[in-house]
């Protein structure tokens, strides 16, 4: 009896230790946007996660540990964001990255992500590349994809406007191409007719030059997937020229967000888009989620702020499935897991690393989203495209 | 012959009208920038900065309850006074010195990054609406044209041809060029040359605070704006010649124009490829730019 008491001692002082050598806290890399066009993105960003982070370690951190955020600022630059990546991963040894918004800085940092073995989840990106024909083992997703905000947002447009005159206004890189693809795609298989596309650099301060070809071809929805700053420009211009008399302006959801919703002002009313979140969702953990991101923050979240706030869930759900933060157990634990968001549950799909999610159609309706349709996840998700795993 | 005029009439010239008010813009940039480097020698990398400020002060000072015009006779007054006082205390330390090129090159650089994070820090990332005081619209041969942009256009051409009457038309200016052409002269001639530095630097900081007003209400107001919008005044300077106000106004009307009409032939995402091209071509022909530095012409 008196061995077995000491041998039961023993064998937990040895628990002891390998307690201690894993109750560091875990620590995750964010390079997100902190200046420049997407600053206000990278808020939302840093609030969902800090908001995470801290009921995470309140409720006992994720195996023991606790969550320690890391910030760098990537300037929604490709380039920048390559540097900080590399920097948190060899200096700071981060066990997982996330944060980047631009969809070019996703795609780059994936590339770092892949060549020191280390996973990252991206929550703001929407080109379909990265889960798609770029898609890479060590990247996840997830927020919804332009193909199926596109999805949402087509069913809803084909079944208001049908047979639309539809012209595509999109910032000329990766996320514009791809979302102004992904819409016209499903707009065209609605029955709209495309009647011309533009693509104008990110940053463009003044739009007014291409309203005289936009009026030209006469459309009756306007589809735009500017972000940011770019949006604020692109909507008072178009008011200032009555480019928006009579027709239906719809795009992407990043277009119009909490964010810019406020300098846009009334140019933003009747804007509708698809999209995976609204703080109108009507269920207890949307309500409890807005509810304490408003006590924090003193602004709603909007779909960047809720998607990396279920990022953390999302990583800690796996780690605690892996029962480790290694590499490959991690990967193995992400594809296919199933876990709990303020949009409700979403699965990680294992072929190509995109979660799966209820999407919506939302209108603005004075300065709130509204939600007007929705489409299932299954129906939304579209087929998986990515072969390189 | 009639899809010709038509788009003549709906395509080409409303694309050129729209230039021509970016133009009048980046004219009003490019006109402080060149009139502080022809009289001081000093490339104001941040003037871009101050660009973004003058803006802010519209925020602020429609913030306090008064109107748009208030912002517009009051900015360029506070924004001449930060000019007077950021030359007269800090690059009037360096500009005696040998380096001084590089050393006023690294300080209004400095400069340049910490208004940028003090304006972010006071106001927040998030861009700010500003209404427009002239709302509507003019229908001119069938075109619609906001009321506000040729506003913008009437108030930017009053000004660069008011800069210009001063400067080549008054004493004052006179003072100004004598002391651009030959500084030890005009000392010796009893020209306050030190305070004739301070107060053009002041007045080429208040015309970017003056283009921040204006363009507000156009291009909404956020933290980085005058990063990007510098670059093109930039360009404007060196085509036209760095310091002379002649080249200024005829490179800011003239790549304005080449920028949005070629919008209609070739992808946007050139336009900057555009700017730059004919730069580099302008500089193998004429290094010095298109006209003369102030005071040598």
């Amino acid at each position: 009896m008196k061995v077995n008491k000491l041998a039961a001692m023993l064998a937990m002082a040895g628990m002891g230790t390998v307690a201690l050598a894993q109750s560091g806290p875990i620590r995750i890399g964010v390079v997100t946007p902190l200046t420049g066009t997407y600053a206000g993105i990278g808020e939302q960003v840093k609030w969902g996660l800090n908001l995470a982070a801290k009921e995470i370690n309140a409720g006992g951190g994720v195996m023991g540990r606790q969550i320690e955020l890391i910030y760098e600022d990537e300037e929604a630059n490709p380039s920048v964001a390559v540097q900080k990546a590399e920097k948190l991963f060899q200096t700071s040894k981060v066990d997982f990255l996330t944060g980047t918004v631009n969809s070019g800085s996703t795609l780059a940092v994936g590339q770092v992500a892949e060549r020191n073995n280390k996973l990252i989840a991206t929550t703001v990106s929407f080109a379909d590349s990265i889960t798609g024909d770029k898609c890479s083992p060590n990247v996840f997703r997830v927020n919804a994809r332009a193909g199926m905000q596109s999805a949402a947002l087509a069913a809803w447009v084909a079944s208001t406007k049908p047979g639309a005159q539809v012209f595509y206004l999109g910032p000329d890189y990766e996320m514009g191409r791809s979302t102004v693809a992904a819409f016209k795609a499903a707009a065209e298989g609605k029955g709209a007719k495309s009647v011309g596309e533009l693509f104008a650099p990110l940053d463009n301060k003044d739009y007014s030059p291409f309203f005289g070809q936009i009026r030209s071809s006469k459309p009756s929805v306007i589809y735009t997937s500017v972000a940011g700053n770019d949006t604020v420009r692109l909507f008072t211009q178009m008011a200032e020229f009555g480019v928006n008399r009579n027709v239906l302006i719809v795009g992407a959801s990043g277009t119009v967000t909490g964010q810019n919703l406020a300098a846009i002002g009334k140019a933003a009313e009747g804007f509708v888009t698809g999209v995976g979140y609204s703080t109108l969702i009507d269920s207890p953990e949307n309500k409890k989620f807005v509810a304490a991101f408003k006590a924090e923050n003193k602004v709603d979240p909007d779909l960047y702020g809720t998607d990396s706030y279920s990022v953390l869930f999302f990583y800690k759900a796996a780690v605690e499935k892996a029962k480790s933060t290694d590499t490959d157990k991690v990967r193995t634990a992400m594809r296919d897991l199933k876990w709990n968001t303020p949009q409700g549950v979403k699965t990680m799909r294992g072929g190509d690393h995109q979660a799966m999610q209820d999407m919506y159609a939302v209108k603005i309706t004075n300065g709130k989203f509204d939600i007007v349709g929705r489409v299932a996840a299954a129906d939304a998700i579209g087929p998986d495209a990515c072969t390189k795993f | 012959m009639t899809s010709i005029l038509e788009w003549l009439q709906l395509v080409l010239a409303p694309q050129s009208i729209n230039g021509l008010s970016i133009g009048v813009a980046v004219v009003l940039m490019a006109l402080g920038l060149t009139i502080i480097f022809g009289l001081l020698d000093v490339i104001n990398m941040a003037h871009g900065e101050c660009y973004a400020l003058g803006a802010y002060m519209v925020v602020l000072i429609l913030g306090m309850g008064l109107s748009f015009w208030w912002a517009l006779v009051l900015t360029p007054l506070i924004m001449g006074l930060f000019g007077y006082v950021m030359e007269r205390g800090l690059i009037q330390r360096v500009f005696h010195s040998k380096d001084r090129h590089t050393l006023t090159l690294l300080l209004t650089f400095g400069m340049a990054t910490v208004l940028e994070d003090a304006i972010k820090i006071v106001f927040g990332a998030n861009p700010q609406r500003v209404e427009a005081p002239v709302t509507g619209g003019t229908e001119l041969l069938g075109l619609f044209f906001p009321n506000y942009r040729l506003f913008v256009m009437l108030v930017g051409g009053a000004i660069i041809v008011a800069v210009w009457l001063l400067v080549f038309r008054t004493s004052l200016g006179a003072v100004v060029r004598a002391a651009a052409y030959d500084k030890d002269m005009s000392a010796s001639l009893g020209i306050p040359v030190s305070r004739v530095y301070a107060l053009t630097f002041a007045f080429g900081v208040a015309l970017a605070g003056i283009a921040g007003v204006l363009l507000a209400p156009i291009y909404s107001v956020f933290p980085t704006m005058g990063r990007d919008f510098v670059l093109i005044a930039f360009s404007v300077v060196i085509i036209g010649g760095m310091g002379s106000i002649k080249g200024a106004v005829l490179a800011g009307l003239l790549l304005t124009q080449v920028q949005s009409l070629s919008s209609l032939f070739i992808s946007p995402v050139w336009n900057d490829t555009l700017l730059f091209g004919i730069m580099v071509v302008v500089l193998m022909w004429r290094p010095q730019g298109l006209f003369g530095k102030l005071g040598h012409a």
